[in-house]
């Protein structure tokens, strides 16, 4: 009994130690923006960028652990194109003024041996519907920014979605893909 | 980009390409075969160039140009081709006012002193099926030229029925140093190494 105490006491101890290495990072919306990529008619790629991301992500590198909420405000596509921004945000795709927010959760984070963050699941909401998403990792880094002297951590995500499972149907029927594929930089500071 | 990435990138454009292909009953590579050179301008709603840059080795900041202007004559017959781009630089978009106004100053882009870039090329090479697999020439940014390969990561014909005409494009990608067209500002926390991601679409007359 004294032995299984002292490792309960272990235990706690350690659990202490991991939990004094959780640290909260805010997403720092400058180097922060999600794109997407559609195919055009089994032509070229047409892209679109959100320009306005918020959101926080807590990390743990001592446990490995690491959870995200982040919001992209819908309404700030902008593709180069005034009339296709304009398309996207209507009723028929986005409807941008019903839902102005799309929204990630996520608190599964995979780490690689030398503690970078490899993938990251959890559930995207889009039009009020929701999903699961695994973000991969192409690139991840944390420095010390010598402009703002913090730490900031982030990298490249990317991931593919079926837009009809948001039920975005839009253009199905004349071949423009369901599947789109999301391109996120992400850079955040420890707060 | 990483070459995961860019695997991914090409499985989802051949994903694309094939639903789409099987939808129309196409076949993949050309609509239509014309003999002789056809000059197709280049379609303003889908025509951009996108730069990647690595920041402070971390994530990658990204930013818009165009739409880009020009034309270009395929001869496929010939297997040859004529490209003739220009890119305004005023057009720069990051999603970041600020940061476009310093890429805009003369350590950067110095878009005031070179209000545009221009890619000139004439070395086309195309795939077995007349697709173009690659496009060398020159590339004048800040006035200063230097070799340019664009390497398809897509390229396909089609007839767009809204148009009415025959459209060809695709994506095509690029790597260049930014130090030797004299844009150094910010290395080496921002890196030398820029990735130019491409689309492109042209339509026939």
């Amino acid at each position: 009994m004294k032995k299984l105490s002292l490792l309960v006491a272990a235990l706690g101890f350690f659990a202490a130690a991991a939990h004094a290495e959780s640290a909260t990072y805010a997403i720092e919306p400058s180097h922060s923006f999600a794109t997407f990529e559609i195919g055009h008619f089994g032509t070229s790629t047409n892209r679109g960028r959100f320009n306005k991301t918020t959101g926080t992500v807590t990390l743990d590198k001592a446990a490995k652990t690491g959870a995200l909420d982040v919001t992209v405000d819908t309404t700030s596509l902008d593709t180069g194109t005034a009339a296709f921004t304009k398309h996207i945000s209507s009723d028929e795709i986005l409807n941008v003024a019903a839902f102005p927010t799309a929204h990630l959760v996520a608190n599964k984070f995979v780490f690689s041996a030398d503690g970078k963050v490899t993938e990251i699941a959890g559930n995207l909401t889009l039009l009020g519907k929701t999903n699961p998403v695994v973000l991969k990792a192409q690139n991840y880094n944390c420095y010390q920014s010598p402009m703002i002297k913090r730490e900031v951590c982030g990298g490249d995500f990317d991931t593919t979605i079926v837009r009809s499972q948001y039920g975005v149907s839009y253009g199905l029927n004349y071949g423009f893909p369901d599947s789109m594929h999301l391109v996120i930089q992400v850079e955040a500071v420890k707060q | 980009m990483k070459p995961s990435s860019n695997k991914l990138r090409r499985a989802v454009h051949r994903t694309a390409l094939a639903a789409f292909c099987a939808s129309a009953g196409l076949a993949p590579a050309l609509a239509q075969s014309v003999p002789g050179p056809v000059t197709y301008q280049l379609d303003p709603n889908h025509t951009f160039v996108t730069f990647e840059v690595l920041h402070f080795g971390t994530s990658t900041l990204r930013g818009r140009l165009g739409p880009v202007t020009g034309e270009v004559t395929i001869d496929r017959a010939a297997r040859s081709g004529d490209l003739r781009l220009r890119i305004p630089m005023a057009t720069l978009n990051t999603g970041l006012r600020v940061l476009d106004a310093r890429l805009k100053q003369p350590d950067l882009l110095a878009t005031t002193e070179y209000p545009e870039a221009y890619f000139v090329a004439t070395r086309f090479q195309f795939d077995a099926a007349g697709g173009v697999k690659e496009v060398r020439g020159e590339f004048t940014l800040r006035g200063v030229g230097e070799p340019l390969s664009l390497v398809a990561r897509s390229f396909a014909c089609r007839h767009d029925d809204m148009l009415r005409k025959e459209v060809c494009g695709g994506d095509f990608e690029a790597d260049l140093k930014r130090g030797r067209f004299g844009a150094t500002f910010g290395e080496p926390f921002v890196s030398d190494d820029v990735h130019l991601v491409i689309q492109v679409e042209g339509i026939a007359p």
